[in-house]
């Protein structure tokens, strides 16, 4: 089980952002309070509410954990600062060219 | 490394019974992360839940914990925690539960201020009934037994708490979850009576026919409903008054303060007849 636990919540390679689907039941609570858009939901027919999130945006993610403690579900994580580097608010403003 | 609430967990259960988007499972995670920053170990919890959804408390949580009869959590509670006095006690109810059946229940643990940490998950209706009006019920609005609007005048759970005894009473909403874990790590640190109104969102049972059917929908009409406590106070009686009947609540720790502990009452009562 520990080891388990380890490989769920160990960041993978290069991702700020990763979703457990086994867990998720599609709220969108995760896309809605995500201030930058990092995430969206798209459609999957598995899913009992017909949709599924997806990290669509990971070069958004400025690391805020907002997705993490409002899940109700214990399905979506978010790495540490020191598993990756986060970009800041403004750089990714001006990636997603808005200022 | 993301945080790891699995030690308190029961992951055998996973994933939850509660809806989509229920407030009950941000309830849960940020009184895990309570429980982990404040360092108590999982055999000195013990959640104490009543009937409804927040009865699956019980279920989720890795602690000593009890499931117990519709509206006597508290009754339990107070048991428990006068033979085990340096165990820490969670009780998590219902607003149907811990205001309505088990409202007297409630009212003199409060009187009593034994050491109980009572987490009121208010959600506005009887959820897990498929909605029947509950004491908190904002006025107007739809259930199954008021087809034509709620005509109950709203009841605030945390005036009466202050009113009843209750030595720390907070009020927060599940859109803040990082409050709500600060304000769990204070009322469980408080020694005495612990009151939180925590406000929740029922968008399936409550939302769905009061046009507020989805999860964020619910909880920016929760957000709108309550008012930071230091703006509140800035306020005159009257206008208190007249928010309050509008159902506007304030936020934050509302009262605090250090009173003698019913257990080390007790305790001493002991003490003293045996040493006669």
């Amino acid at each position: 089980m520990a080891l388990n636990v380890d490989f769920k919540l160990k960041a993978p390679a290069n991702t700020p952002v990763w979703v457990d689907e086994a867990l998720c039941k599609s709220c969108e609570l995760c896309v809605e309070f995500c201030p930058t858009g990092v995430l969206e939901m798209v459609p999957d027919p598995h899913n009992i509410l017909g949709q599924m999130v997806k990290v669509a945006h990971p070069e958004w993610c400025i690391g805020c954990k907002e997705c993490e403690i409002e899940c109700p579900d214990f399905c979506i994580f978010v790495a540490e600062r020191d598993e990756y580097n986060f970009k800041k608010l403004n750089e990714v403003k001006k990636l997603k060219g808005e200022a | 490394m993301a945080f790891n609430y699995d030690y308190y967990l029961r992951t055998d259960k996973m994933p939850t019974l509660w809806c989509w988007g229920c407030g009950d499972g941000i309830i849960m995670k940020a009184m895990i992360r309570a429980f982990a920053k404040l360092g108590w170990d999982k055999n000195d919890i013990c959640i104490v839940s009543g009937i409804g959804c927040s009865g699956r408390f019980s279920s989720y949580i890795d602690a000593n914990t009890v499931h117990t009869t519709h509206g006597r959590t508290v009754a339990y509670a107070t048991g428990i925690k006068l033979a085990n006095p340096d165990k820490h006690v969670i009780v998590v109810a219902g607003d149907g539960d811990g205001l309505a059946i088990g409202g007297n229940h409630t009212i003199h643990g409060c009187r009593r201020n034994i050491d109980l940490n009572f987490v009121l998950i208010n959600n506005f209706i009887y959820g897990l009934t498929n909605s029947q009006v509950s004491p908190t019920t904002p006025k107007g609005a739809w259930s199954v037994t008021t087809q034509y609007g709620n005509i109950d005048p709203t009841f605030d759970p945390a005036d009466l708490a202050i009113g009843a005894g209750a030595t720390f009473v907070a009020r927060e909403s599940v859109a803040e979850a990082q409050k709500l874990e600060r304000i769990f790590i204070k009322g469980f640190q408080h020694k005495g009576f612990s009151f939180f109104d925590i406000h929740s969102n029922c968008h399936v049972n409550f939302g769905r026919k009061n046009k507020l059917a989805k999860a964020k929908q619910l909880m920016d009409w929760i957000e709108d409903r309550l008012i930071p406590k230091a703006k509140w106070d800035k306020l005159t009686p009257e206008e208190q008054y007249e928010l309050k009947k509008q159902g506007k609540f304030p936020r934050g720790i509302l009262y605090q303060k250090e009173e003698p502990e019913y257990c080390e009452e007790y305790y001493k009562l002991i003490e003293r007849v045996r040493g006669k």
